[in-house]
């Protein structure tokens, strides 16, 4: 189950890299699907290939100037989202995606009611805007909160309004 | 009506995106917030029901009550400190939070686990999934009103048998609830002498109590009403929501990590997996109730086996940077007493790489708590304290 490259099945990955023109990475983890094919993707997986689980969503921030950051020096915010099959075998698929600049992402809700509340979260803890979304609020923290906690600029250990 | 249907499962569900302004004007809506603190939520956790009469329109859950922050906790602490942390992300399952975590870690750094560890583990995985279903069956009869057997005695029963295996893990790792028993790599504690009897002596126990137990809820005319064809989740439902665990299994679909990404030493050995097909709350005590009886045999066929050999891939750690890793991927998911609960990381973060660069739980008990939504409207307020308590969520894991 471990990862440096991707994590899929061979036949899984050439199935991204084929149709939706995914990118495999050599050590950031799932292959990197464009934002606007990312939605068919699923689809495609749901309806197709019996990914009929839904597993979950993880929302990564990059601040500017780091390393990995594929864009750059730009801040960067990527979402991995995983779906499973069902039974004997089951397989697990992940890709990610990356958040254009001030943009948004896709949502999968349409396809997944279980995107509902785990985009909320990420929306929540790092702001990723997920477009599309029927219901975007926060689901963790009040709804006067500022900021995002997780993100890697959200300082912890000085106090920081609205620490109550 | 508006209808703002948006939701990929439409057919029988109700609309939880259903907007309240446009309901029939000539209803008498009345707002009732069950909860943050109220006993049937098992924690903290408010859901606002829309009423006409006594039964419920829509419902708009909140979480985030128990909120710790402890992915961000994560990204702070070493990977070596984080194992005590998640004891206390599902706190009636401890056990599979440590697993699941260092599995994670485990992936990330590429250690193979000794074969004795991976055996105790599955061991302590099968108690830890008797008491944490014991503990559901308790809280659930109290859910029922105390409707099953009078007051709190199906309440209490469990918890007397509950405290056998909690006496087992007490034993063998000094902690009651936060057992801190495993490591990246292996286990801390290995097996008293003289545990092995008590362990069989305990499940002989609770094996014959469970008969009991079974006859309290199979012959009881007032169970069987209060669960019987309520808070039916079905296949597609469930899937579509990512519903794992026994929740997923009384709906008819056979998916059971154990059996089907076998982990630990689940590839040696057969796991029977225990479905219904109603869907409904009876089906999700059935299908509980024939879990524990197979943890119960899965345990006495394992501890004899239990091979010798080292319990750790390594010496023991002494400092918390000692585990460093580069930049990757990993996820690692064990079948909890819940459903899938897994393990996102990404390694390489702070402290020279010692911590996660970024950590996510999956918890089963998010997205069980999300088919709320779908299946309350159209029940009555009674009936949804039947469907919450038969879903088994713990707050600790939902809002982490």
């Amino acid at each position: 189950m471990t990862v440096l490259g991707s994590p899929n099945s061979p036949e899984l990955d050439q199935l991204l890299t084929a149709s939706f023109e995914a990118e495999l990475l050599e050590v950031g983890g799932p292959p990197l699907v464009p934002a606007p094919r990312h939605f068919e993707l699923a689809k495609t997986l749901r309806d197709d290939h019996g990914f009929l689980i839904f597993g979950f969503v993880v929302a990564v921030h990059f601040p500017a100037g780091q390393a990995e950051n594929a864009a750059g020096s730009e801040e960067l915010l990527r979402v991995i989202y995983g779906l499973r099959t069902r039974g004997k075998g089951t397989q697990l698929v992940t890709w990610q995606v990356n958040v254009p600049t001030g943009g948004a992402v896709p949502t999968l809700v349409p396809l997944f009611a279980g995107a509902d509340w785990q985009e909320r979260e990420q929306y929540d803890l790092l702001g990723v805007r997920f477009d599309g979304h029927p219901d975007l609020r926060r689901l963790m923290l009040a709804e006067d909160w500022e900021g995002h906690p997780l993100r890697k600029d959200y300082a912890i250990d000085t106090r920081v309004h609205p620490w109550r | 009506m508006a209808m703002t249907q948006t939701s990929p499962v439409t057919a029988g569900w109700a609309d939880p995106y259903l907007d309240i302004e446009a309901y029939d004007p000539e209803a008498d809506l009345m707002v009732l917030n069950l909860g943050p603190q109220h006993p049937s939520t098992h924690g903290v956790f408010r859901l606002k029901l829309y009423l006409d009469g006594e039964i419920i329109v829509k419902v708009v859950p909140f979480a985030g009550y128990l909120h710790r922050g402890v992915e961000k906790l994560c990204e702070k602490l070493t990977m070596v400190q984080l194992p005590p942390i998640f004891d206390k992300n599902d706190y009636v399952s401890p056990m599979m939070n440590e697993q699941s975590l260092v599995m994670s870690f485990e992936a990330l750094l590429g250690i193979e686990v000794p074969r004795r560890a991976r055996y105790l583990r599955t061991i302590l995985a099968e108690l830890q999934r008797i008491a944490s279903h014991l503990l559901w069956l308790g809280a659930f009869a109290m859910d029922l009103g105390g409707a099953l057997g009078g007051g709190s005695t199906l309440f209490l029963y469990c918890f007397r048998e509950r405290e056998l295996i909690l006496d087992l893990f007490e034993e063998l790792t000094g902690g009651r609830f936060h057992y801190n028993t495993h490591l990246i790599g292996g286990n801390r504690h290995d097996v008293p002498v003289g545990w092995d009897p008590k362990v069989y002596a305990a499940l002989d126990v609770i094996e014959a109590r469970l008969v009991e137990y079974e006859d309290f809820l199979t012959r009881n005319q007032i169970y069987i009403d209060r669960t019987r064809g309520v808070g039916v989740v079905d296949a597609e439902l469930a899937m579509n929501l990512g519903i794992t665990g026994p929740v997923l299994r009384a709906a008819g679909v056979d998916h059971d990590l154990r059996r089907d990404a076998p982990y630990h030493c689940y590839d040696e050995i057969d796991v029977r997996v225990v479905t219904a097909t109603a869907g409904d709350c009876e089906a999700r005590g059935t299908v509980r109730l024939g879990e524990m009886r197979e943890s119960i045999r899965l345990v006495r066929e394992l501890l004899p086996g239990l091979p010798t050999g080292p319990l750790g891939a390594r010496k023991p750690i002494k400092t918390p940077l000692a585990e460093k890793a580069s930049k990757g991927h990993a996820y690692a998911c064990v079948e909890s007493p819940r459903g899938e609960l897994g393990v996102y990381t990404i390694g390489g973060g702070d402290n020279k790489g010692a911590s996660p660069y970024r950590l996510k739980i999956r918890s089963p008990s998010l997205h069980v708590l999300s088919c709320l939504p779908y299946v309350l409207p159209g029940q009555s307020v009674s009936d949804a304290v039947a469907v919450l308590g038969s879903l088994d969520p713990i707050m600790g894991e939902v809002d982490r």
